[in-house]
């Protein structure tokens, strides 16, 4: 199968949270006690329940005079996933790579708890989590099951804006590469694709990266 | 909507103002963006910077309640700078019709008010008329009694100075969102209006809407691709049960409830009004038709000419008094009821003034709770400050289905009815609303059997499409669309009793045809369950989809679709083409009556066909508050004066008189506007979406939301816990402070805002704090009596640090 | 109607070329041993509409044989959400399949503290005693002024905008055949 890539068009997304909830929805997936705490970004962080989150950030702006910025996010299932490499210094093949790049923590990672932390630091993100629940390091399987099907992750479906889009290698880099430039006509110019080499789930963003989710 | 979901992707502007579509119509951004994709310019106007704000290519505040001198002002832009469509405008609007000599407005007033009663001789206001009996007109529009001179100067007090004095908003960003909504008066472009609770929700709420549809009139927006008058209904089925008049004052298909105005059937089929003008189609005078059917589809073979159809077994109301939800709340708390039904509804958290409800519902001797969750309605008797010892009411809950465990239609915002069908077994214990309602109805007519009070309505009450006491959505569905009731013969064709009626068009008022609701006569024929449909044809490529589900009237995507066309039918905008006159012919949606355009004088009629006199009213006699939306504060505001004239108040709001019902304006008890919305997260209530953990996670507690700078007035911090309260009630809150609010510079001083999303509400989860609605107030529209929770006066107060 | 997985997983195909730029380029290749977890390739499927806001998002409901829930999203061959949904809409298995849920009517007695069970008919002729009882002693057949208004005033309705189109025109026929005229729900509020 043609390697697989997500889209995500920050500019697009008015955070209507569908993909965080479908992801939950598809996956059965249990909650997190939460508290408002001054803002409407709940989960405050991805855990063991919630493998998709959409970060609420506001700023001052030029434009408008605010801006309130969007950002869903999940595992970005690296080309050379940092996660991988570190876990197969441990034990080999707990973290595995389908050929069209979902990155999967198998069961394996049940043996990973002491080395949990390691793996975690290692993705420039902070992605994985240790799930109690499950008690293996857990994260975004890209719907795997769904994907070898030929249906959508369930995430990518749900989206109403087409911010976040999932599809084949070609096809997204070219989507990516049109909007980015409609975002830089419409945005003074300012517009970039992050990690375009690197990851399967490429993010545009118009603005300083750090405003968009904390820098780790 | 007169328009629908998709057709948001032909406009090229789109204001969202009033409504916060992305949060509380997320799937609707779908059609925004695509639209925004094509060039289009979406504005969002809203006191706080929300998350349709952050996609806005404009963004402006203004202080809640001061819709009407925000869009005045942009009516005085576009008159005074000739942005109208006046091609459109004369013909198709009555602002060419003369003014009779008694209308006049001075000081907040116009002619003919009653400072006694609170009302207004609505007759001052009539058009004047020729010697036929038809308004005279001056298509010139020059004549200084024309309804166009008469707005102009109406509206030339709306200055830019005054409106930003008064709302907020800086100069230059009213003018910003004037300039680029008033451009779609160009002939070719179309703008449209998305709105909802944040018009309704005031003491001028049907203003607030009329200001805008006489903008879209005047801009030559309505009918159009792209354009139209767009309400964004916040239930899934409230366009439907509203279609189907669960309200006092209408029976299904909008249709006046029978008042001792009209006595007997004769007096009720001669009410509306005729019209003299051979150019007006003037559609109601079919209502005889409707009104007959409808009541052979409520009393069925009982319902026969020698009775008047039943007439006399349709309940009246006392012509003149309001039976509205206000009243009903107002009535019980005075203890003048003794049972009560909330199906389907949570009361005690979503109408205004909750402890009010909360306290009626006390006084009642039984209610009946039909919902999927406990609520704060069902177990008001065990809330907050309740003592159950002292309470006397009866309370029966029943648990009912959700709606994957049962078969029937619902109505979108865009009236499209869509088939949904029974999907999962619903769990042991719980039964379908329908069932309860026949099981209901069976055990009350047998108790009738025997005697009883006036039993023939109920005895009466047409019962062929219950088989064995089961419900059928279908058998119903056939009843609301109707059937010919004996054999007979209509625009020379013939039907057999039985038949399934094809369309209002062949409706009878001799009783040989019933229709439970005319408006869905063509939704279930003989061709089979029209709202069943998925069909994806879209032959003019502007994404009516008519095969999919079906729309009311007639599946006619778009209403008034005429005005779409110039004279000779041909569209002022050929990229937007829904409707085109060609050999002959209309060709594209089904056009609003088949005459053909206004050129062939002898066979046309306007396009606004609901209306007497086939024209959209820019001028509008009809109303209780005034034929032209003028500003008022609203009944709790931060100002000792209304800056257009000394009426500080609409004159004609209701005004309830209870100890339960105290407001204040100017009270520094009382200092800040607040406000009332909605979260994405939940639903109305909450009564749904509050008891699914997924959902709560997302939106656990109820906050208040603030700006920085009321923050640091009141040394709030950014997750503080706060004490908001009203004249009328108090609730706890998290704080958000946040720069989407910013104060507002009104008259010269400072106003500060806040608000608070209405989901929340004691019984679950136990710390997700209370309704806001205990902070609103119980006042509401002349018109429609829809409250007041979009501006009320607050003050708010820090608790303590909260803990981690 | 039921729509056959084949179908669906066909809609599914087209929902990338409808949605144009959401979901693209997939091929459609034969189920993989992972697949045998995807629950609802076995499902039936029926199609749905929200029960939130009114914008009437289509649905697809997955339910096994016994008729239990498993899973809902979006339709993707319906022109008005072509297969998105909000985070309400996404969770609409939950309203459904919830441990909240009630499932037996409740009755709450005149000073009580609480709620006892109640069996449906006892609870239907109860209510119906009470209707009753309520009409007959509040029934107006004539009013102040002497006119015919046959109407029963000790009993108000509000409710309601999530009834189907169908619920609704009956209930409003059986509410004025009783004789009710203070009917409401939330289109007034």
């Amino acid at each position: 199968m043609a390697g697989k890539f997500f889209f995500i068009d920050t500019t697009r997304c008015t955070a209507c949270r569908g993909c965080q909830t479908a992801c939950k929805q598809y996956k059965k997936h249990g909650v997190t006690k939460t508290k408002q705490y001054g803002t409407y970004q709940n989960p405050p962080d991805l855990d063991g329940n919630t493998f998709r989150l959409v970060r609420f950030s506001e700023h001052p702006a030029k434009v408008n005079s605010m801006a309130w910025y969007f950002f869903t996010e999940a595992c970005r299932h690296c080309l050379k996933p940092a996660c991988k490499k570190k876990a197969d210094q441990i034990l080999k093949d707990a973290i595995i790579v389908k050929d069209y790049g979902a990155v999967l923590f198998s069961k394996k990672t049940k043996d990973l708890e002491k080395s949990f932390k390691a793996i975690k630091q290692a993705c420039p993100w902070s992605i994985p989590t240790w799930s109690k629940d499950e008690k293996q390091i857990v994260k975004c399987n890209m719907c795997y099951d769904r994907v070898e099907a030929g249906l959508f992750p369930a995430c990518a479906k749900a989206c109403p804006t087409g911010a976040l889009n999932f599809g084949d290698e070609a096809e997204i880099k070219k989507l990516a590469n049109e909007r980015l430039k409609a975002a830089k006509k419409k945005f003074d110019g300012r517009g970039e694709i992050l990690d375009l080499e690197d990851v399967r789930a490429l993010y545009l963003i118009t603005d300083v990266q750090a405003k968009y989710r904390p820098v780790a | 909507m007169t328009n629908h979901w998709i057709d948001i992707r032909n406009s090229d502007c789109i204001l969202i103002m009033g409504s916060n579509a992305a949060e509380n119509h997320p799937i609707s951004m779908k059609w925004v963006e695509k639209a925004m994709d094509k060039g289009a310019t979406l504005i969002s106007v809203d006191p706080r910077f929300t998350r349709t704000s952050s996609k806005a290519d404009i963004y402006t505040a203004l202080r809640s309640g001061t819709d009407i001198p925000f869009l005045g002002g942009m009516m005085n832009y576009i008159l005074s700078n000739n942005k109208f469509h006046k091609e459109y405008a004369a013909n198709y609007t009555n602002a060419s019709f003369i003014v009779g000599s008694k209308f006049d407005f001075k000081d907040g007033l116009f002619t003919g008010y009653d400072p006694k009663k609170k009302k207004y001789d609505k007759s001052q206001w009539a058009f004047e008329k020729d010697g036929n009996g038809v308004p005279k007109r001056d298509l010139s529009l020059k004549d200084p009694r024309c309804v166009f001179q008469l707005m102009k100067k109406h509206y030339s007090r709306y200055t830019p100075k005054t409106v930003s004095a008064i709302t907020g908003t800086p100069e230059a960003d009213l003018k910003k969102v004037w300039e680029t909504y008033a451009e779609t008066g160009a002939v070719d472009k179309t703008g449209t209006i998305m709105y909802a609770m944040g018009w309704t929700q005031h003491t001028v709420g049907v203003q607030n809407i009329r200001m805008m549809a006489m903008i879209q009139l005047m801009l030559g927006n309505m009918g159009r691709a792209g354009g139209g008058v767009n309400a964004l209904r916040g239930e899934s089925n409230v366009q439907g049960s509203t279609d189907h008049c669960l309200l006092f004052h209408i029976l299904p298909g909008y249709m006046a409830t029978p008042s001792t105005k009209l006595p007997k059937l004769a007096d009720y089929l001669k009410r509306r009004a005729k019209s003299n003008d051979p150019l007006s189609a003037n559609w109601w005078q079919n209502e005889p038709k409707y009104m007959v059917s409808f009541l052979k589809s409520m009393f069925g073979e009982a319902a026969t000419a020698d009775n008047d159809f039943g007439y006399d077994w349709m309940p009246k109301l006392d012509a003149g008094k309001t039976y509205s939800w206000l009243d009903i709340f107002d009535d019980m708390y005075k203890g003048n009821f003794k049972g009560f039904f909330a199906w389907g509804q949570n009361p005690a958290c979503s109408g205004a003034n909750s402890n009010k409800t909360r306290q009626a519902l006390g006084k009642l001797d039984w209610m009946v709770n039909v919902n999927i969750f406990d609520n704060e309605t069902a177990s008001f008797w065990k809330g907050p400050g309740m003592k159950p010892d002292e309470i006397k009411t009866e309370v029966f809950f029943l648990p009912c289905y959700t709606s994957v465990e049962k078969e029937g239609s619902i109505t979108n915002s865009g009236r499209w009815m869509q088939w949904r069908y029974a999907a999962a077994k619903p769990p042991r214990g719980t039964m379908g609303d329908g069932e309860i309602m026949v099981k209901l109805f069976e055990k009350v007519r047998e108790l009738y059997e025997s005697d009883g009070k006036f039993p023939e309505p109920i005895k009466n009450f047409r019962w062929d499409f219950v088989k064995d006491g089961k419900f059928d959505s279908h058998a119903v569905a056939k009843l609301v669309n109707g059937y010919f009731e004996k054999d007979a013969t209509v625009k020379g064709k013939s039907f057999k009793k039985g038949t399934l009626v094809p369309s209002f068009a062949y409706l009878l008022t001799d009783g040989s045809t019933s229709s439970g609701n005319w408006l869905y006569c063509n939704s279930y024929t003989e061709k089979g369950n029209m709202a069943a449909r998925r069909g994806k044809k879209d032959p003019t490529g502007m994404g009516l989809y008519p095969e999919w589900s079906w729309c009311w009237p007639v599946n006619r995507r778009i209403i008034y679709n005429r005005a779409s066309v110039d004279l000779n039918g041909k569209p002022w905008s050929p990229d937007k083409n829904i409707l085109e006159y060609k050999d002959g012919k209309w060709v594209g949606d089904v056009p609003d009556g088949g005459w053909p355009p206004m050129t062939n004088k002898e066979k046309t009629k306007r396009p606004f066909i609901m209306k007497p006199d086939g024209v959209g009213s820019v001028f509008g006699p009809g109303r209780a508050d005034g034929p032209f939306p003028e500003h008022y504060e609203p009944l709790e505001c931060p100002v000792p004066k209304n800056l257009m004239s000394s009426q500080r108040i609409n004159p004609v709001a209701p005004v309830y008189g209870t100890e339960a019902d105290a407001h204040f304006s100017c009270d520094p008890r009382f200092p800040f506007v607040g406000t009332t919305y909605r979260v994405t997260e939940h639903w109305q209530t909450g009564i749904l979406t509050r008891w699914q953990p997924w959902l709560l996670e997302l939106q656990p507690q109820l906050f208040v939301e603030m700006s920085n700078e009321l923050g640091k007035l009141k040394g709030i911090n950014n997750g503080d816990k706060c004490k908001v309260s009203s004249a009328r009630g108090e609730v706890e809150a998290v704080a958000i402070v946040t720069g989407r609010f910013k104060p507002f510079k009104v008259q010269g001083t400072t106003v500060h805002q806040i608000g608070l999303p209405w989901c929340f509400g004691w019984i679950y989860p136990k710390d997700g704090g209370d309704s806001a609605n205990l902070l609103t107030a119980s006042t509401g529209d002349p018109n429609t009596r829809i409250p007041e929770t979009k501006a009320f006066m607050v003050n708010v107060e820090k608790l303590g640090k909260r803990r981690a | 109607m039921s729509l056959t997985r084949r179908e669906f997983l066909k809609w599914s195909g087209t929902a990338g070329a409808a949605a144009a730029a959401m979901c693209l380029g997939f091929d459609l290749r034969p189920v993989s041993s992972y697949a045998a977890d995807l629950k609802i390739l076995k499902a039936k499927e029926t199609t749905s509409i929200c029960p939130y806001c009114a914008v009437g998002c289509g649905l697809i409901v997955h339910t096994k044989k016994s008729g239990k829930l498993l899973n809902a999203e979006g339709d993707p061959d319906h022109p008005i959400n072509e297969g998105a949904l909000c985070a309400k809409g996404a969770a609409l298995y939950q309203m459904t399949v919830n441990k909240n849920r009630m499932k037996n009517p409740l009755y709450r007695a005149p000073e009580s503290d609480e709620w006892e069970e109640i069996e449906w008919d006892e609870a239907i002729e109860k209510i119906a005693k009470r209707i009753k009882e309520t009409r007959d002693a509040t029934f107006t057949e004539k009013n102040a002024k002497g006119q015919m208004v046959n109407r029963t005033t000790g009993i108000a309705h509000v409710g309601s905008a999530a009834l189907d189109n169908e619920e609704c025109w009956l209930l409003q026929g059986i509410m004025r055949a009783m004789g009710l005229v203070y009917i409401e729900h939330q289109a007034r509020i």
